[in-house]
Protein backbone atom coordinates (compact mmCIF):
# COMPACT_ATOMS: atom_id res chain seq x y z
CA UNK A 1 0.00 0.00 0.00
CA UNK A 2 1.03 3.77 -0.40
CA UNK A 3 0.34 6.48 1.76
CA UNK A 4 0.83 10.47 0.49
CA UNK A 5 2.22 13.37 2.09
CA UNK A 6 -1.09 14.29 2.38
CA UNK A 7 -2.67 11.51 3.86
CA UNK A 8 0.46 10.96 6.45
CA UNK A 9 0.20 15.06 7.57
CA UNK A 10 -3.68 14.09 7.93
CA UNK A 11 -2.44 10.43 10.51
CA UNK A 12 0.00 13.65 12.63
CA UNK A 13 -2.55 15.83 12.46
CA UNK A 14 -5.37 13.42 14.28
CA UNK A 15 -2.49 11.61 16.65
CA UNK A 16 -3.30 8.34 14.56
CA UNK A 17 -0.80 6.07 16.32
CA UNK A 18 2.16 4.41 13.89
CA UNK A 19 5.75 4.08 13.58
CA UNK A 20 7.90 5.49 10.41
CA UNK A 21 11.02 3.61 9.28
CA UNK A 22 13.51 5.02 7.70
CA UNK A 23 15.39 2.50 5.89
CA UNK A 24 17.97 5.52 3.31
CA UNK A 25 21.37 4.78 4.05
CA UNK A 26 23.58 7.50 6.44
CA UNK A 27 24.69 9.47 3.84
CA UNK A 28 21.01 10.33 2.41
CA UNK A 29 19.88 10.78 5.87
CA UNK A 30 22.69 13.40 6.36
CA UNK A 31 22.28 15.38 3.29
CA UNK A 32 18.01 15.04 3.04
CA UNK A 33 16.75 15.25 6.51
CA UNK A 34 13.02 14.66 7.40
CA UNK A 35 10.97 16.87 8.98
CA UNK A 36 7.70 16.84 11.36
CA UNK A 37 8.29 13.02 11.54
CA UNK A 38 9.60 10.85 14.37
CA UNK A 39 11.53 7.86 12.52
CA UNK A 40 13.45 4.46 14.01
CA UNK A 41 16.62 3.84 11.44
CA UNK A 42 16.13 0.65 9.82
CA UNK A 43 17.35 -1.16 6.91
CA UNK A 44 15.56 -3.49 3.99
CA UNK A 45 16.61 -6.53 6.11
CA UNK A 46 15.90 -5.54 9.80
CA UNK A 47 12.45 -3.51 9.90
CA UNK A 48 11.36 -2.57 13.49
CA UNK A 49 8.94 -5.16 15.25
CA UNK A 50 5.31 -4.29 15.32
CA UNK A 51 1.87 -5.48 16.95
CA UNK A 52 -1.26 -3.39 15.83
CA UNK A 53 0.10 0.07 14.29
CA UNK A 54 0.84 0.93 10.87
CA UNK A 55 4.11 0.30 9.54
CA UNK A 56 4.92 3.39 6.62
CA UNK A 57 8.83 2.83 5.53
CA UNK A 58 10.02 5.88 4.15
CA UNK A 59 13.25 5.93 1.43
CA UNK A 60 14.20 8.87 -0.91
CA UNK A 61 11.78 8.72 -3.79
CA UNK A 62 9.21 6.04 -2.57
CA UNK A 63 10.46 3.33 -4.98
CA UNK A 64 12.55 1.15 -2.77
CA UNK A 65 10.19 0.92 -0.43
CA UNK A 66 7.00 0.02 -2.57
CA UNK A 67 9.63 -2.66 -3.86
CA UNK A 68 10.20 -3.91 -0.45
CA UNK A 69 6.46 -4.14 0.68
CA UNK A 70 5.53 -6.03 -2.56
CA UNK A 71 8.38 -8.48 -2.21
CA UNK A 72 8.24 -9.36 2.09
CA UNK A 73 4.17 -9.17 1.54
CA UNK A 74 4.09 -6.64 4.73
CA UNK A 75 0.70 -6.49 6.08
CA UNK A 76 -0.25 -3.11 7.72
CA UNK A 77 2.66 -1.29 6.01
CA UNK A 78 2.38 1.99 3.54
CA UNK A 79 5.36 3.11 1.48
CA UNK A 80 5.41 6.90 1.19
CA UNK A 81 4.29 7.95 -2.22
CA UNK A 82 7.70 9.68 -3.51
CA UNK A 83 9.35 9.68 -0.23
CA UNK A 84 11.05 12.50 1.51
CA UNK A 85 11.46 14.43 -1.66
CA UNK A 86 7.54 14.72 -1.66
CA UNK A 87 7.33 14.65 1.90
CA UNK A 88 9.82 17.98 2.47
CA UNK A 89 8.22 19.65 -0.73
CA UNK A 90 5.43 18.95 0.73
CA UNK A 91 6.19 20.89 3.87
CA UNK A 92 7.24 23.81 2.17
CA UNK A 93 3.62 24.90 1.23
CA UNK A 94 1.02 22.25 2.11
CA UNK A 95 0.94 21.19 -2.15
CA UNK A 96 1.17 17.63 -2.09
CA UNK A 97 3.21 16.41 -5.84
CA UNK A 98 3.31 12.86 -4.82
CA UNK A 99 1.51 11.39 -7.14
CA UNK A 100 3.72 12.67 -10.07
CA UNK A 101 6.79 11.11 -8.01
CA UNK A 102 7.45 9.16 -10.96
CA UNK A 103 8.31 11.82 -12.80
CA UNK A 104 9.70 14.57 -9.88
CA UNK A 105 12.50 11.21 -9.73
CA UNK A 106 14.40 12.30 -12.67
CA UNK A 107 16.87 14.82 -12.28
CA UNK A 108 16.12 16.91 -15.06
CA UNK A 109 12.70 17.67 -13.49
CA UNK A 110 12.82 17.30 -9.63
CA UNK A 111 10.46 19.32 -7.75
CA UNK A 112 11.55 22.76 -8.64
CA UNK A 113 10.85 21.38 -12.16
CA UNK A 114 7.18 20.20 -10.91
CA UNK A 115 6.32 23.22 -9.44
CA UNK A 116 7.24 25.08 -12.72
CA UNK A 117 5.00 23.47 -14.35
CA UNK A 118 2.59 23.61 -11.32
CA UNK A 119 3.02 27.53 -11.89
CA UNK A 120 2.57 27.72 -15.71
CA UNK A 121 0.10 28.16 -18.94
CA UNK A 122 -0.06 26.58 -21.93
CA UNK A 123 -2.70 27.18 -24.21
CA UNK A 124 -3.33 24.86 -27.16
CA UNK A 125 -5.01 26.02 -29.95
CA UNK A 126 -7.07 23.73 -31.82
CA UNK A 127 -8.56 20.73 -29.87
CA UNK A 128 -8.44 18.38 -32.48
CA UNK A 129 -6.14 15.58 -33.56
CA UNK A 130 -3.22 16.76 -32.09
CA UNK A 131 -4.31 19.12 -29.46
CA UNK A 132 -6.10 15.99 -27.80
CA UNK A 133 -3.11 13.90 -27.00
CA UNK A 134 -1.24 17.12 -26.31
CA UNK A 135 -3.95 18.19 -23.66
CA UNK A 136 -4.15 15.02 -22.19
CA UNK A 137 -0.72 14.40 -21.00
CA UNK A 138 -0.20 17.96 -20.43
CA UNK A 139 -3.13 17.97 -17.72
CA UNK A 140 -1.67 14.13 -16.74
CA UNK A 141 1.95 15.69 -16.00
CA UNK A 142 0.94 18.53 -13.85
CA UNK A 143 0.71 21.29 -15.60
CA UNK A 144 -1.39 24.20 -13.50
CA UNK A 145 -3.28 25.95 -16.49
CA UNK A 146 -4.20 25.05 -19.41
CA UNK A 147 -6.26 27.00 -22.25
CA UNK A 148 -8.10 25.35 -25.21
CA UNK A 149 -8.99 27.51 -27.77
CA UNK A 150 -11.34 25.53 -30.60
CA UNK A 151 -14.66 27.00 -32.33
CA UNK A 152 -15.40 23.93 -33.27
CA UNK A 153 -18.06 20.85 -32.44
CA UNK A 154 -17.31 17.12 -32.18
CA UNK A 155 -18.22 15.22 -35.48
CA UNK A 156 -18.55 11.38 -36.26
CA UNK A 157 -14.93 11.65 -38.54
CA UNK A 158 -13.59 12.99 -35.13
CA UNK A 159 -13.33 10.08 -32.91
CA UNK A 160 -10.85 7.94 -34.84
CA UNK A 161 -7.66 10.39 -33.65
CA UNK A 162 -9.48 12.71 -31.23
CA UNK A 163 -9.71 10.63 -27.80
CA UNK A 164 -11.26 13.23 -25.66
CA UNK A 165 -14.61 12.92 -27.57
CA UNK A 166 -17.38 9.34 -27.87
CA UNK A 167 -20.05 9.34 -30.12
CA UNK A 168 -22.67 10.68 -27.47
CA UNK A 169 -20.91 14.08 -27.69
CA UNK A 170 -21.26 14.62 -31.23
CA UNK A 171 -22.47 17.92 -32.13
CA UNK A 172 -21.41 19.82 -28.36
CA UNK A 173 -18.38 22.20 -28.46
CA UNK A 174 -14.79 20.12 -28.26
CA UNK A 175 -13.45 22.89 -25.65
CA UNK A 176 -16.68 21.82 -23.16
CA UNK A 177 -16.27 18.31 -23.53
CA UNK A 178 -12.34 18.55 -23.27
CA UNK A 179 -12.96 20.96 -20.34
CA UNK A 180 -14.68 18.09 -18.37
CA UNK A 181 -12.50 15.24 -19.45
CA UNK A 182 -9.23 17.00 -18.44
CA UNK A 183 -10.56 18.52 -15.42
CA UNK A 184 -11.44 15.26 -14.33
CA UNK A 185 -7.79 14.14 -14.77
CA UNK A 186 -6.21 16.24 -12.20
CA UNK A 187 -7.89 18.49 -9.41
CA UNK A 188 -4.50 20.92 -9.14
CA UNK A 189 -5.28 21.87 -13.23
CA UNK A 190 -7.65 25.10 -13.94
CA UNK A 191 -8.96 25.04 -17.55
CA UNK A 192 -9.93 27.46 -19.05
CA UNK A 193 -11.99 26.91 -22.16
CA UNK A 194 -12.59 29.33 -25.38
CA UNK A 195 -15.19 28.10 -28.00
CA UNK A 196 -13.70 30.49 -30.09
CA UNK A 197 -11.75 30.38 -33.77
CA UNK A 198 -8.44 32.11 -32.91
CA UNK A 199 -8.59 34.88 -35.42
CA UNK A 200 -5.99 38.38 -36.18
CA UNK A 201 -8.76 40.16 -34.20
CA UNK A 202 -8.29 38.43 -30.73
CA UNK A 203 -5.51 36.08 -30.96
CA UNK A 204 -3.24 38.69 -28.51
CA UNK A 205 -6.01 39.13 -25.85
CA UNK A 206 -6.48 34.98 -26.02
CA UNK A 207 -2.26 34.06 -25.82
CA UNK A 208 -1.17 37.15 -23.71
CA UNK A 209 -0.63 35.73 -20.38
CA UNK A 210 0.37 32.13 -22.05
CA UNK A 211 4.02 30.98 -21.06
CA UNK A 212 3.78 28.59 -24.66
CA UNK A 213 1.37 28.06 -27.42
CA UNK A 214 0.95 24.77 -28.45
CA UNK A 215 -0.55 25.09 -32.58
CA UNK A 216 -2.62 22.25 -33.02
CA UNK A 217 -4.40 23.66 -36.00
CA UNK A 218 -5.20 22.23 -38.87
CA UNK A 219 -5.03 24.93 -41.50
CA UNK A 220 -1.99 27.25 -42.54
CA UNK A 221 -3.73 30.74 -41.93
CA UNK A 222 -4.62 30.15 -38.67
CA UNK A 223 -0.93 28.83 -38.21
CA UNK A 224 0.69 32.33 -39.55
CA UNK A 225 -1.67 34.26 -37.39
CA UNK A 226 -0.19 32.14 -34.46
CA UNK A 227 3.15 32.62 -35.43
CA UNK A 228 2.70 36.82 -35.68
CA UNK A 229 1.21 37.00 -32.40
CA UNK A 230 4.11 34.71 -31.04
CA UNK A 231 6.41 36.74 -32.25
CA UNK A 232 4.89 39.82 -30.75
CA UNK A 233 4.23 38.85 -27.42
CA UNK A 234 7.83 36.67 -27.65
CA UNK A 235 6.14 33.89 -26.32
CA UNK A 236 7.09 30.07 -28.12
CA UNK A 237 5.30 28.35 -30.11
CA UNK A 238 4.78 24.85 -30.63
CA UNK A 239 4.56 24.10 -33.97
CA UNK A 240 2.81 20.86 -35.74
CA UNK A 241 1.64 19.60 -38.90
CA UNK A 242 0.44 16.58 -40.53
CA UNK A 243 0.08 14.95 -43.53
CA UNK A 244 -0.90 11.25 -43.48
CA UNK A 245 1.51 9.02 -42.18
CA UNK A 246 3.71 12.13 -41.92
CA UNK A 247 4.95 14.86 -39.41
CA UNK A 248 6.13 17.72 -38.42
CA UNK A 249 7.60 19.58 -35.38
CA UNK A 250 9.23 22.48 -34.57
CA UNK A 251 9.51 24.86 -31.57
CA UNK A 252 9.07 28.39 -33.09
CA UNK A 253 10.28 32.11 -32.23
CA UNK A 254 11.92 30.90 -28.92
CA UNK A 255 14.93 33.14 -27.69
CA UNK A 256 14.98 34.68 -31.26
CA UNK A 257 14.80 31.78 -33.41
CA UNK A 258 12.83 31.10 -36.07
CA UNK A 259 9.11 31.74 -36.56
CA UNK A 260 6.77 29.72 -39.22
CA UNK A 261 7.14 32.24 -41.93
CA UNK A 262 10.91 32.15 -41.72
CA UNK A 263 10.68 28.51 -42.72
CA UNK A 264 8.28 28.39 -45.06
CA UNK A 265 7.60 31.94 -46.55
CA UNK A 266 5.32 34.29 -45.95
CA UNK A 267 2.67 32.76 -48.72
CA UNK A 268 3.18 28.95 -48.77
CA UNK A 269 1.50 26.89 -51.09
CA UNK A 270 0.13 23.25 -50.53
CA UNK A 271 -0.29 21.09 -47.52
CA UNK A 272 -3.98 19.16 -47.80
CA UNK A 273 -6.13 19.13 -44.20
CA UNK A 274 -6.57 15.76 -42.51
CA UNK A 275 -9.64 15.72 -44.14
CA UNK A 276 -8.60 16.20 -47.12
CA UNK A 277 -5.76 13.74 -47.62
CA UNK A 278 -6.42 11.47 -44.52
CA UNK A 279 -4.60 10.59 -41.54
CA UNK A 280 -4.11 7.27 -39.57
CA UNK A 281 -5.61 7.93 -35.92
CA UNK A 282 -1.92 7.08 -34.21
CA UNK A 283 0.19 9.81 -36.21
CA UNK A 284 -1.52 12.46 -34.28
CA UNK A 285 -1.10 10.94 -31.23
CA UNK A 286 2.46 11.05 -31.75
CA UNK A 287 3.22 14.14 -33.08
CA UNK A 288 0.78 15.69 -30.51
CA UNK A 289 2.69 14.09 -27.83
CA UNK A 290 5.86 15.35 -29.27
CA UNK A 291 4.33 18.65 -29.08
CA UNK A 292 3.60 18.13 -25.25
CA UNK A 293 6.91 17.03 -24.07
CA UNK A 294 8.69 20.45 -26.43
CA UNK A 295 6.32 22.41 -24.48
CA UNK A 296 6.82 20.98 -20.93
CA UNK A 297 11.14 21.19 -21.88
CA UNK A 298 10.65 24.99 -22.71
CA UNK A 299 9.16 25.74 -18.74
CA UNK A 300 11.63 23.71 -17.51
CA UNK A 301 14.45 24.64 -19.47
CA UNK A 302 15.19 21.22 -20.36
CA UNK A 303 17.96 21.21 -23.42
CA UNK A 304 18.74 20.89 -26.19
CA UNK A 305 14.83 21.43 -27.38
CA UNK A 306 13.49 21.56 -30.92
CA UNK A 307 13.86 25.52 -31.07
CA UNK A 308 15.79 26.61 -34.69
CA UNK A 309 14.83 22.85 -35.74
CA UNK A 310 12.20 20.72 -37.54
CA UNK A 311 11.62 17.30 -36.78
CA UNK A 312 10.22 15.15 -39.81
CA UNK A 313 8.54 12.02 -38.53
CA UNK A 314 7.83 9.19 -40.86
CA UNK A 315 4.78 6.46 -39.54
CA UNK A 316 6.02 4.28 -42.13
CA UNK A 317 9.51 3.88 -41.70
CA UNK A 318 10.24 5.10 -38.17
CA UNK A 319 12.81 7.11 -39.54
CA UNK A 320 12.84 10.56 -37.68
CA UNK A 321 15.04 13.76 -39.81
CA UNK A 322 16.00 17.01 -38.09
CA UNK A 323 16.81 19.69 -40.18
CA UNK A 324 18.89 22.61 -38.61
CA UNK A 325 17.21 25.96 -39.70
CA UNK A 326 19.88 28.16 -39.42
CA UNK A 327 20.14 28.98 -42.44
CA UNK A 328 23.26 27.87 -44.78
CA UNK A 329 23.53 30.65 -48.05
CA UNK B 1 28.24 13.43 -59.16
CA UNK B 2 25.61 11.59 -57.44
CA UNK B 3 23.23 13.11 -54.67
CA UNK B 4 20.68 11.28 -52.52
CA UNK B 5 16.92 13.31 -52.74
CA UNK B 6 15.08 12.67 -49.23
CA UNK B 7 11.61 13.42 -50.32
CA UNK B 8 8.58 14.52 -47.66
CA UNK B 9 5.26 14.44 -47.80
CA UNK B 10 3.82 15.55 -51.31
CA UNK B 11 6.79 15.03 -52.66
CA UNK B 12 7.12 11.56 -51.29
CA UNK B 13 3.83 10.81 -52.98
CA UNK B 14 4.44 12.83 -55.94
CA UNK B 15 7.74 11.21 -57.24
CA UNK B 16 6.72 7.63 -55.56
CA UNK B 17 9.34 7.11 -52.99
CA UNK B 18 10.82 8.62 -50.03
CA UNK B 19 14.27 8.80 -51.48
CA UNK B 20 16.10 8.95 -54.76
CA UNK B 21 19.56 8.50 -55.51
CA UNK B 22 20.36 12.05 -58.67
CA UNK B 23 23.25 12.03 -61.37
CA UNK B 24 24.09 15.89 -61.47
CA UNK B 25 26.70 17.17 -63.95
CA UNK B 26 29.34 18.67 -61.75
CA UNK B 27 28.63 22.32 -61.04
CA UNK B 28 24.57 21.55 -60.28
CA UNK B 29 22.85 23.52 -57.29
CA UNK B 30 19.99 22.85 -55.31
CA UNK B 31 17.03 24.98 -57.39
CA UNK B 32 18.91 22.83 -60.29
CA UNK B 33 17.82 19.51 -58.63
CA UNK B 34 14.47 21.20 -57.20
CA UNK B 35 13.82 21.88 -61.12
CA UNK B 36 14.43 18.36 -62.26
CA UNK B 37 12.03 16.66 -59.10
CA UNK B 38 9.02 18.76 -59.99
CA UNK B 39 9.37 17.65 -63.80
CA UNK B 40 9.63 14.21 -62.86
CA UNK B 41 6.85 15.05 -60.43
CA UNK B 42 4.56 15.53 -63.66
CA UNK B 43 2.65 18.72 -62.18
CA UNK B 44 1.90 17.24 -59.29
CA UNK B 45 4.15 19.71 -57.26
CA UNK B 46 3.28 22.62 -59.52
CA UNK B 47 0.94 24.31 -56.53
CA UNK B 48 3.46 23.51 -53.75
CA UNK B 49 6.06 25.59 -51.65
CA UNK B 50 9.22 23.31 -51.61
CA UNK B 51 11.73 23.96 -49.16
CA UNK B 52 15.06 23.26 -49.63
CA UNK B 53 17.62 21.46 -47.07
CA UNK B 54 21.32 20.39 -47.87
CA UNK B 55 23.18 17.82 -45.42
CA UNK B 56 19.60 18.31 -43.00
CA UNK B 57 20.60 22.21 -42.77
CA UNK B 58 18.41 24.53 -44.23
CA UNK B 59 18.93 26.96 -47.61
CA UNK B 60 16.72 29.38 -48.66
CA UNK B 61 19.43 30.81 -51.93
CA UNK B 62 20.28 27.97 -54.26
CA UNK B 63 23.75 26.39 -53.32
CA UNK B 64 26.20 24.64 -55.25
CA UNK B 65 25.83 20.59 -54.55
CA UNK B 66 28.80 18.38 -53.85
CA UNK B 67 29.34 14.84 -55.10
CA UNK B 68 27.47 12.77 -51.76
CA UNK B 69 25.88 15.57 -50.31
CA UNK B 70 21.85 14.91 -48.99
CA UNK B 71 19.23 16.99 -50.13
CA UNK B 72 15.64 17.28 -48.43
CA UNK B 73 12.72 18.79 -50.17
CA UNK B 74 10.23 19.85 -47.24
CA UNK B 75 6.98 21.08 -48.67
CA UNK B 76 4.44 22.65 -46.00
CA UNK B 77 1.56 20.30 -44.02
CA UNK B 78 -1.35 21.60 -42.85
CA UNK B 79 -3.18 18.73 -40.77
CA UNK B 80 -3.86 19.13 -37.28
Amino acid sequence: MIITPQELHNWVSTGRSFIVADIRPEEQRYHFPISGLETIIATAENLPARKKDPLILICQFGVLTEELIFEKNLENAYSLLGGVQSWEAFQIDKLDLSRWSRQTILPEIGMSGQRKLQDSKITIVGIGGLGCPAAQTLAASGLGNLQLIDGDVVELSNLHRQPLYNKNEIGHAKVSVAYNSLQNLNDNLTVIAKEIHLDESNGQELLKDTDVIIDATDNIKTRQVIDRISKILGIPMVYGGLYRFEGQVAVLNHNGGPGYEDIFTPDPAGGDTCGEAGVLGMLPAIIGNIQALEAVKIIIDIKPSLSGKLLLYDGITHETNIINLGVKV
Amino acid sequence: MKVLVKCFSQVKYAIGSNELTVTLKPGSNSADLETMVREQSAGALDDVTLRTAVNKHYVIEPVLLEDGDEVAFIPPVQGG
